[in-house]
């Protein structure tokens, strides 16, 4: 296979590859599911910031 | 999983309890890959947002940051059951609004005190209210305008419905009233909760709507001015707008607030950026108007909440001073004609026409999506979109500059539900049925937010007026940011309840009717 052949292969390989992977994410929802999992960890971390706290 | 508006039930994607849904929705190939196309774009706007690591900063800084894992299914949330034009309309306008609150957030940021630190950019910094008209600014293209009351609450909630209850509670702890407009109080509670960024060489705010906002306002200005050194200038527009003895004073205050920019930043008020602005509001203008227009037929095209969060966003917080709405306003008219053309319609059967009126309630924007999804409602406008279509003066003469303050005092006096709860019966009662009559509307479905006195005490005349005209008219009662007193449910419940009893009719789509999402974003 010629040089330009194998670097097409390679771009539709990726393509396709990335493709794949972002529409599964995007249909099934991942992307939310996995940030709603973060969510609970952030606001502990915002209870144990000092604040200047008053009117 | 369907093409065609309509076949899908649209409620079974949500998990009961859940947080997130439980997979997006099948458009039919074109419409789905459209819509992950866009969601790419969305994921790589937050890509670039924290590859800053200022931003990364904040986001372990400011409580309310972590509503903005949430950006993706806020537009979810809007595009629910959308096809074609109607979906493109929606992306146009959330994508624009994403990207340009992704920007202020960096702005915000990159001057913060505590962050990012540049002085010398915080000194092109003026801050202004998140419920203010921005008017005053137009004509200072070198000076960042930011609200730091955008994303930390009117965003924030839009993201996530539980957005502002720290902050509502935070602000009742310390002894402020709980009967007033959480919106406000919850602003107030960011201020006294330290979680507001700090920056900027001066601040304005504005005296509307309400006692709420009046009281939050009090609490943020004197931190600003007593522990930050940023004088704060407060922009009294007359509350009886409609009167022509309050035009001079308005003008005066307008002339009164650049002097007090022109003051604390060294910039001079650049007429020419002025009347480029005032072309871009009159053109923002023109095709809200052309909407409305459309919006009168038996083809309405933009409405529900593509109207109400882009009018909000467009008309006061952007108020002709970024070219890029200009485009997105075009891009919006060209898919409404289109659509409008080819006689299309968003759900399969539009069964009533209604005028939504009051103000809506904030945790549940996409109310108006359902709407339309669940029961064939078609919402055509709604009070915060009926704004000000006065024509600006746009060609710089002597004469015309002079008329350029009283413009601005105009669009300043009729900022978004400023209009509407102030000024007195004939703005927010008798102009209801003038739009009913205009846009022939069989139904008026009116917000009753709780905290909102201004609104309630019509209560009786809204009835009366209803009655009179025999027009059915529900209320819808909510609590704006505050969805622990009335929730999304029961904002639902009090819809499903009026159209069976009432008109005795059964949903389009019964899976929408009861849903079990207290715990979603």
């Amino acid at each position: 296979m010629s040089k330009p052949m194998k670097l097409l292969c390679w771009i539709l390989l990726f393509c396709t590859g990335f493709f794949v992977i972002t529409f599964t994410v995007y249909f099934f929802n991942l992307d939310m599911k996995l940030t709603a999992m973060i969510e609970p960890f952030l606001l502990k971390h915002y209870d144990r910031i000092e604040r200047d706290r008053h009117l | 999983m369907a093409k065609e508006v309509g076949k899908d039930r649209l409620g079974d994607l949500y998990i009961d309890g859940g947080k997130v849904r439980r997979r997006r929705e099948w458009r039919g190939v074109a419409d789905t890959l459209y819509d992950y196309s866009r969601w790419l774009k969305i994921m790589m706007t937050l890509g670039k947002f924290v590859m800053k690591p200022r931003n990364v900063k904040a986001m372990f800084r400011y409580r309310w940051m972590a509503n903005y894992l949430a950006v993706p299914m806020m537009v979810d949330r809007h595009t629910q059951g959308l096809r074609g034009e109607y979906l493109r309309i929606c992306h146009e306008e959330q994508d624009l609004i994403i990207d340009d609150v992704a920007q202020l957030l960096e702005n915000l940021f990159r001057g913060d005190r505590r962050i990012g630190n540049d002085t010398e950019f915080s000194k092109r910094v003026v801050l202004v209210d998140e419920n203010e008209m921005t008017a005053v600014m137009m004509g200072f293209p070198n000076l960042k305008v930011l609200s730091r009351e955008t994303p930390s609450t009117y965003v924030s909630v839009l993201l996530n419905q539980h957005a502002a209850e720290h902050y509502i509670d935070v602000a009742q702890e310390f002894g402020l009233a709980s009967d007033v407009c959480p919106m406000p109080e919850a602003e107030a509670g960011v201020s006294i909760d330290d979680d507001a960024p700090v920056l900027g060489a001066c601040a304005i705010q504005c005296n509307t709507t309400c006692d709420g906002s009046l009281l939050g306002n009090g609490v943020i200005s004197r931190r600003l001015e007593k522990e930050d050194g940023i004088p704060v200038f407060q922009l009294a527009a007359p509350l009886r707008h409609r009167e022509d003895d309050v035009q001079d004073y308005a003008a005066q205050e307008i002339k009164n607030a650049i002097a007090f920019v022109e003051k604390h930043t060294g910039h001079a008020w650049d007429w020419d950026a002025y009347f480029e602005c005032a072309k871009r509001v009159n053109y923002a203008t023109k095709c809200r108007q052309e909407w409305l227009e459309m919006n009168r037929t038996e083809y309405p095209q933009v409405f529900g909440s593509n109207l109400a969060l882009y009018t909000e966003t467009n008309y006061m917080a952007i108020c002709g001073r970024i070219p890029a709405f200009e485009k997105a306003d075009r891009r919006i008219t060209e898919l409404a004609r289109q659509a409008y053309a080819k006689k299309k319609m968003a759900v399969k059967e539009y069964r009533h026409r209604a005028i939504i009126w009051g103000v809506q309630s904030h945790y549940y924007m996409d109310f108006l999506v359902w709407l339309l999804n669940c029961w064939g409602i078609v919402p055509l406008t709604d009070m915060l979109s009926m704004v000000s279509t006065r024509e600006l003066k746009e060609t710089d003469t002597p004469e015309n500059r002079e008329t350029a303050y009283y413009d601005m005092a105009w669009l300043t006096e009729n900022m978004i539900m400023r209009n509407r709860t102030h000024g007195g019966y004939q703005v927010l009662l008798d102009e209801l049925w003038e739009y009913v009559d205009m846009f022939n509307a069989d139904m008026v479905i009116l917000w009753e937010h709780m905290s909102c006195k201004a609104l309630d005490g019509m209560h009786g005349l809204f009835e009366e007026r209803a009655r009179e005209r025999g027009i059915p008219l529900v209320w819808v009662t909510h609590d704006l940011f505050d969805p622990r007193i009335v929730s999304r449910q029961g904002v639902r419940d009090q819809i499903n309840s009026f159209m069976r009893t009432v008109f005795r009719e059964e949903p389009l789509d019964p899976s929408l009717e009861v849903l079990k999402d207290e715990e979603s974003w």
